[in-house]
């Protein structure tokens, strides 16, 4: 379990390293997918390595010629890293515009300064009114299977996708076990363990971290714990498309909270609900994208409510309240959380909102903040 | 004895307060901060020690908080500003249901519960406009000395708008300000009042509930006072030493944990 655990926190470590050397090392092409939830089973079906692409850790510097700083951190950190030619070992990237504002943005910087071999725009729905919506997404999903054929110069057969899909559903019922272990037992990882294992199944290929997790599974089980029931239980909530700063989660812990399970798109959003496996293997992707994908700011049906879902997590996990990890300048999460707010307020939960950014983190702040909301639950 | 000891370790300010057994101030202090925090921090225990006639051996225990509560080495234990402005600000005024805290550094507001427990709290942590620091700064601005800024607000008979938050911009707006010939008078209350307004967002987001208390250093400034409570549409109760309600807070809780 140490050993695999290693592994990953090296290779999250460098993720611009490690998938310069997968390239080099499977003589594939790599093509970036920027988050969220695009269904790269289907880049993965064309014989190429698909990775979501992520927030770097550098200060953002050309960037700025091209996004305003009131952009998000990934916004301003990919764009950064594209344009300062970081990230030259992408062959191709694609982009599903109507997530939000930013971006719609990509294409036409990467067009006109980074200019890779394959570029894709997809409209993806970001609300799910019915079967109008679905039959628009499988066209989606087609043009993108025909563009990625156009690519290689390979068909993509129907065999190739199941297979793919396979994999894929294969990964997510092994991060799902860990999530499961993870209930029974919260003290078996640290909080930044775990994001970082969702993380690197995010530009691994997923053989390989299908064997990291089966390897780490085995660990999981087979190690006692000593419960800590003094520690006060919590689910941090947030519509990121990338990691936020370990050192929040260490915070976390440090003030004598414990994280049972999370509702966070690089966390237990990624790997929910498998792609079904009958009939066709593009309706199936487009099904999960459209109503199996957990609801979030950027993209649900209107009967749900995220704070609902949050609050059935929080209960079913039996924590004492929720911690939003909001990204300074995400234009769909700012947009939602009022509505979010409201919701904590009705139910009466112990909610509190931590807002973090690209370069600053004021941590002694948030230090008071979360130090505060445990007091607040502890009765202090 | 069993004395307890709170230290509310501020970003200009360390305040001190002990309490006996019942639960009485026996001393209380208050100095700057300075660099060292934690000489700051035993300094002022020294200081509350000695007007009280007490030896380190009478202590049962001492409560760090504030900005640098882990920088107070003897403490046994550290709560956050938050809820020690709480528990203080009950201590002094049962019915209070808000807290309104500007320190020199940072200002909040703090929901009470009918109980005496935080509900909710907004700080404003990321930069210093509306506190003790930029009040400071505007003094130096307008050439006077801090403690005269409350009372020049009431001097005033045509409040001047002073619209920057910014500590930097704001006192570059005093000085043109200045240059135009409004009177400072008039420019002190401006500056009361965009203060004040600051303080309206952040009361707006906890949600007013009356009793309101204000706290922290800028509570003496009866000029900023009287226009947040203009602006909040309520009487502020301000203790008769508004800086060391964290401080007393703290020695609450540490009483408990004899
Ligand atoms: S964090 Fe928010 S604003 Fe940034 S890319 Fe994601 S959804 Fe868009």
């Amino acid at each position: 379990m140490e050993k695999v655990l290693t592994e990953i926190a090296e290779v999250t470590a460098d993720p611009y390293g490690y998938v310069a050397g997968l390239k080099e090392r499977k003589e594939k092409k790599v093509i970036g997918c920027f988050p969220m939830h695009i269904p790269d089973e289907i880049i993965h079906a064309a014989d190429l390595i698909p990775v979501v692409i992520w927030r770097g850790n550098e200060p953002v510097t050309w960037g700025h010629a091209h996004v305003p700083p009131y952009d998000c951190g990934i916004t301003r950190s990919f764009v950064d890293d594209a344009v300062r030619g970081k990230l030259g070992f992408m062959d191709g990237m694609v982009f599903h515009v109507r997530q939000c504002l930013q971006a719609g943005e990509f294409p036409f910087i990467m067009e006109r300064h980074v200019k890779p071999s394959y570029q894709k725009v997809l409209y993806l729905p970001a609300l799910y009114p019915g079967d109008v919506m679905r039959d628009f997404t499988i066209t989606e999903l087609e043009g993108f299977k025909t563009s990625l054929e156009e690519f290689t110069g390979k068909k993509i057969s129907d065999d190739n996708l199941n297979k793919s899909i396979e994999i894929y559903n294969k990964n997510r019922s092994l991060l799902e076990r860990v999530y499961e272990i993870r209930r029974e037992k919260p003290e078996i990882l640290k909080a930044r363990e775990v994001m970082q294992i969702v993380w690197s199944s995010m530009f691994m290929l997923k053989e390989d971290h299908n064997k990291l997790l089966t390897e780490l599974i085995k660990g999981m089980e087979a190690k006692t714990v000593e419960p800590e029931k003094d520690k006060i239980r919590v689910i941090p909530v947030g519509c990121l498309c990338q990691t936020l700063q370990f050192d929040i989660l260490d915070l976390i812990e440090d003030l004598g909270m414990i994280i049972p399970d999370d509702d966070l798109y690089i966390g237990s959003r990624y790997f929910a609900n498998q792609v079904n496996l009958d009939g066709s293997p593009l309706g199936a992707l487009a099904d999960r994208y459209l109503t199996r994908t957990p609801v979030c700011p950027t993209k649900g049906v209107w009967q749900v409510h995220w704070g609902d879902e949050a609050i059935k997590k929080m209960r079913d996990n039996d924590a004492r309240g929720i911690i939003s990890i909001i990204v300074k300048y995400c234009p769909p999460h700012a947009c939602y959380y009022p509505d979010f707010k409201s919701k904590m307020e009705q139910e009466g939960i112990n909610a509190i909102m931590i807002e973090m950014e690209h370069e600053i983190i004021t941590l002694e702040a948030i230090k008071t903040r979360l130090q505060s909301f445990v007091e607040i639950i502890g009765g202090v | 004895m069993a004395i307890a000891i709170g230290v509310d370790v501020g970003s200009l300010c360390t305040k001190t307060v002990i309490l006996d057994g019942g639960n009485n101030v026996l001393a209380y202090d208050i100095m700057r901060s300075g660099h060292y925090y934690k000489g700051a921090a035993e300094e002022s225990i020294d200081n509350v020690l000695k007007t009280a006639g007490l030896r380190k051996e009478d202590i049962g225990y001492i409560l760090g908080t504030g900005y640098g509560r882990g920088a107070v080495s003897s403490a046994d234990g550290q709560v956050t500003e938050i809820t020690c402005h709480a528990r203080g600000a009950t201590r002094l005024f049962p019915g209070v249901h808000t807290v309104i805290d500007i320190g020199g550094q940072d200002s909040k507001v703090i929901g009470i519960g009918d109980n005496a427990r935080v509900t909710n709290f907004v700080m404003n942590d990321k930069c210093a406009a509306g506190t003790g620091r930029f009040l400071e700064v505007m003094a130096l601005a307008l050439s006077v000395d801090i403690g005269e800024m409350g009372d020049l607000f009431f001097a005033s008979d045509k409040k001047v708008e002073v619209s920057s938050m910014c500590t930097v911009f704001a006192e570059s707006e005093v000085i043109s300000l200045f240059a135009q010939g409004h009177k400072k008078a008039d420019i002190a209350a401006g500056i009361a009042d965009s203060i004040a307004r600051r303080i309206v967002g952040m009361v707006g987001q906890v949600g007013l509930k009356e009793e309101v208390i204000m706290s922290g250093g800028v509570a003496k400034n009866a000029g900023v006072a009287h226009a947040i409570g203009e602006r909040i549409g309520a009487k502020l109760l301000i203790a008769d030493e508004p800086q060391i309600v964290g401080a007393l807070g703290a020695a609450i809780i540490a009483s408990e944990r004899i």
